[in-house]
């Protein structure tokens, strides 16, 4: 199967602090792939290099064909991302800012797009509010809904679901792997093992910058384990020995 | 709230230390000092060819300019409140986790924003010129006053502009009342003894009293103190709810570059509480201030001398509106979109000059108030030439992120060259004969390369604003 996301060596250091160490990291077509790891692990610094938010200081990465260091633009406009903060501008409405993503994406079915996600995401009784007076997780069902208005053939997604209730979780999740199923590909950070364990097929987690390990839930529940205790025992591990 | 206060003077420190390098920070009042020593050398010349007293005049004016273009701070006192950039979160939103009041946290911050400006800027100046004042025959006494009466000054206008902007914040009727008043009284005065109030803190340099220090620290305390009672931020929780304006807009931009994003940045501007607000906050008022600081220097100047260099100066305060259109921009607003440095720098210049509606505007206006039409020209063309010169400048040297010049003594220091030394150049010209102000249009050529080079700069550089 074809690759949507291909890291080689990838590296990002902050000065004497290396946030992501040689990464190494392929995703096929029609994943639903989870990046786990603990916090300050490197899950949004990959994420921030692999959509040309920030260069890498060493390693290449092409998302979908597209070398994310020499056209950040081309990749940011064929994917969809969902950054760590939900930041949209505050001085817009909510339906302004769907209006706003699609003029710059150049997406002429907003009116429609947008109806849905409003409705979808239950959250049209706030769609002339200004997003600077949006409750957290309000906002982060914008930020959603922009990620997916223009149907993305691959979405780079930041813990999406920390700011969301049950309910809107759980209709995350069936959206997520509907999204899958239809042949597209999301490449999901996460540190809720759970959510990662339930719905994707394939994970890599990291820690202190370093790719940890690689595996897909069918072989884990070959061997009997979950997630959540396979990952604390590699994390523990891994302390015990620094 | 001492403890308040001293906290967001560290953390004020702290930004600009992590932004900067603290040296680089520390030497900013250091370089503010070397500079007014160097130009109060200037002082026994000007002195001479202006009439007996102006010089001081000129200079206290200023000072209250100054502050003016500091003490907006109702304008800002919801943004202040509710500061939160991406992960960093400001004392002033996180102190509201404390048992205190908004306006206690917000009077915090005026404190904090008022010693700085003053250790930054005012006190440095006066350090400067009192250095100076063996060489340019100033007495100690003298420096001592300009010490005093010079901070007031400033003070003055930071208190007088704060009172304007918070009752234009509560409500444009009081603040059209507020007006009217102080001119009906001011008119009354005139009417009544054939001058105008005296200026205290003048009053003060040219004869210390304890009378007109104990009245000028009464009118400024209350100005601040009614300013603090009428601040009234945003409660938390509330929704601003507005009609969709982004389409209508979009449309109406079509012709500009990157419509989608001058949009937002309009909306952004009209909607924070700036539009006419910064419009008559940063421009007009400080505008009318300096063309009351030009007209006192009319009997040394050519004729139409006070409208050319009056257009001169709007041209560089014309070019800090692309600050109004950088100021609400949040990290990350863009991470999610094909957007690109370039793109942003070239729509918010695409947005910039059609905001010069207003200072061409203004600068018509002052060329018929004043009766200098036939020089209306020449005017226009060098307001628009040192507008255009000095926001290439800003953008090359600061990006998207042009508050950077007021605290980086590199970047100030490479503007002030830039900007100042075809400014004086294209001053002298035009002095010489108006018509020679058309030069400044000679700078729309070197102001657009330069943008092309900041362009070519800020897309090579580790994007900030993402």
């Amino acid at each position: 199967m074809a690759l949507v996301v291909e890291a080689k060596g990838l590296s990002k250091r902050y000065g004497e602090t290396v946030a992501v160490d040689s990464l190494d990291l392929e995703v096929p077509e029609g994943a639903l792939f989870g990046l786990l790891g603990p916090n300050g692990s490197g899950k949004s610094t990959t994420i921030r290099m692999l959509t040309g938010q920030t260069r890498p200081s060493a390693g290449t990465a092409t998302v979908l064909g597209v070398d994310t260091a020499a056209d950040p633009v081309e990749v940011r406009r064929r994917v969809g991302i969902i950054p760590e903060q939900e930041t949209p501008p505050s001085f817009l409405t909510a339906a302004e800012y769907l209006r706003f993503v699609a003029a710059v994406r150049g997406f002429a079915g907003v009116e429609k797009a947008a109806d849905w996600w409003f409705d979808f995401l239950d959250f049209g009784d706030k769609r002339d509010v200004l997003c600077k007076d949006l409750s957290r997780g309000t906002r982060q069902k914008l930020m959603f809904a922009q990620a997916f208005l223009h149907s993305p053939r691959l979405a780079l997604i930041d813990e999406p679901l920390v700011n969301f209730d049950p309910i809107v979780q759980h209709q995350v999740k069936e959206f997520l792997v509907e999204y899958v199923e239809k042949g597209n590909t999301i490449f999901l950070s996460t540190h809720i093992l759970e959510v990662a364990e339930e719905v994707c097929t394939g994970y890599a987690v990291l820690h202190r910058g370093r790719l940890f390990a690689t595996g897909t839930p069918d072989e884990l529940r070959q061997t009997g384990r979950h997630l959540p205790e396979v990952f604390l025992e590699l994390v523990r591990q891994d302390r015990g020995h620094a | 709230m001492l403890d308040l206060f001293i906290a967001m003077v560290r953390e004020e420190w702290r930004v600009h230390a992590v932004l900067f390098g603290p040296a680089m920070f520390a030497l900013l009042p250091v370089l503010v000092g070397a500079m007014a020593f160097m130009g109060a050398f200037l002082v026994p010349v000007v002195d001479q060819a202006l009439p007996a007293g102006d010089l001081a005049s000129i200079v206290h004016v200023l000072f209250l300019l100054l502050g003016a273009m500091v003490g907006g701070f109702g304008l800002v006192g919801n943004e202040v409140m509710n500061r939160r950039f991406g992960q960093a979160s400001f004392v002033a939103f996180a102190a509201r986790t404390l048992p205190l009041s908004e306006q206690r946290i917000f009077a915090a911050f005026v404190a904090k924003d008022t010693v700085y400006y003053l250790v930054l800027w005012i006190l440095p100046v006066i350090a400067g010129v009192a250095l100076a004042s063996p060489f340019i025959g100033l007495s100690t006494e003298a420096v001592l006053r300009l010490l005093l009466s010079l901070t007031l000054s400033f003070l003055s206008g930071l208190a007088g502009l704060f009172l304007l902007t918070t009752v234009w914040g509560r409500s444009r009727l009081a603040f059209g009342l507020l007006l009217l008043g102080a001119t009906a009284a001011i008119g009354a005065l005139l009417l009544a003894t054939g001058g105008l109030p005296p200026y205290l803190p003048l009053v003060l340099y040219r004869g210390f009293s304890w009378s007109a220090l104990a009245q000028t620290l009464a009118a400024l305390g209350a100005a601040f103190a009614v300013s603090l009672l009428l601040f009234s931020p945003a409660p938390t929780g509330s929704e601003r709810r507005h009609p969709d304006r982004f389409g209508v807009l979009y449309a109406r931009l079509g012709r500009l570059p990157f419509p989608a994003l001058a949009s937002k940045d309009l909306l952004d501007l009209w909607r924070s509480g700036g539009g006419v607000g910064q419009v008559l906050f940063s421009l007009l008022i400080p505008l009318v201030l300096c063309w009351f600081l030009l007209s006192l220097l009319a009997p040394v100047l050519p004729s139409h001398g006070v409208l050319l260099l009056f257009s001169v100066l709007t041209g560089v305060l014309a070019s800090t509106m692309f600050t109004w259109l950088t100021a609400f921009d949040t990290p990350g607003a863009y991470a999610c979109l094909p957007v690109a440095v370039g793109d942003l720098i070239r729509s918010k210049l695409g947005l910039f000059a059609l905001l010069h509606v207003v200072p061409v505007a203004i600068v018509l206006g002052a060329a018929v108030l004043a009766g200098g039409g036939e020089v209306g020209l020449p005017a226009l063309a060098m307001m628009l030439g040192v507008s255009a010169w000095s926001v290439s400048v800003t953008v090359y040297l600061a990006g998207l992120s042009p508050n950077v010049l007021v605290y980086d003594p590199r970047v100030l220091v490479t503007y002030l060259a830039a900007v100042g030394l075809p400014v004086v150049g294209l001053v002298v010209l035009a002095l010489v004969n108006p018509w020679l102000g058309l030069v400044a249009l000679a700078l729309l050529g070197p102001a657009h390369l330069l943008v092309r080079a900041a362009v070519r700069r800020w897309e090579a550089a580790e994007n900030t604003i993402f």
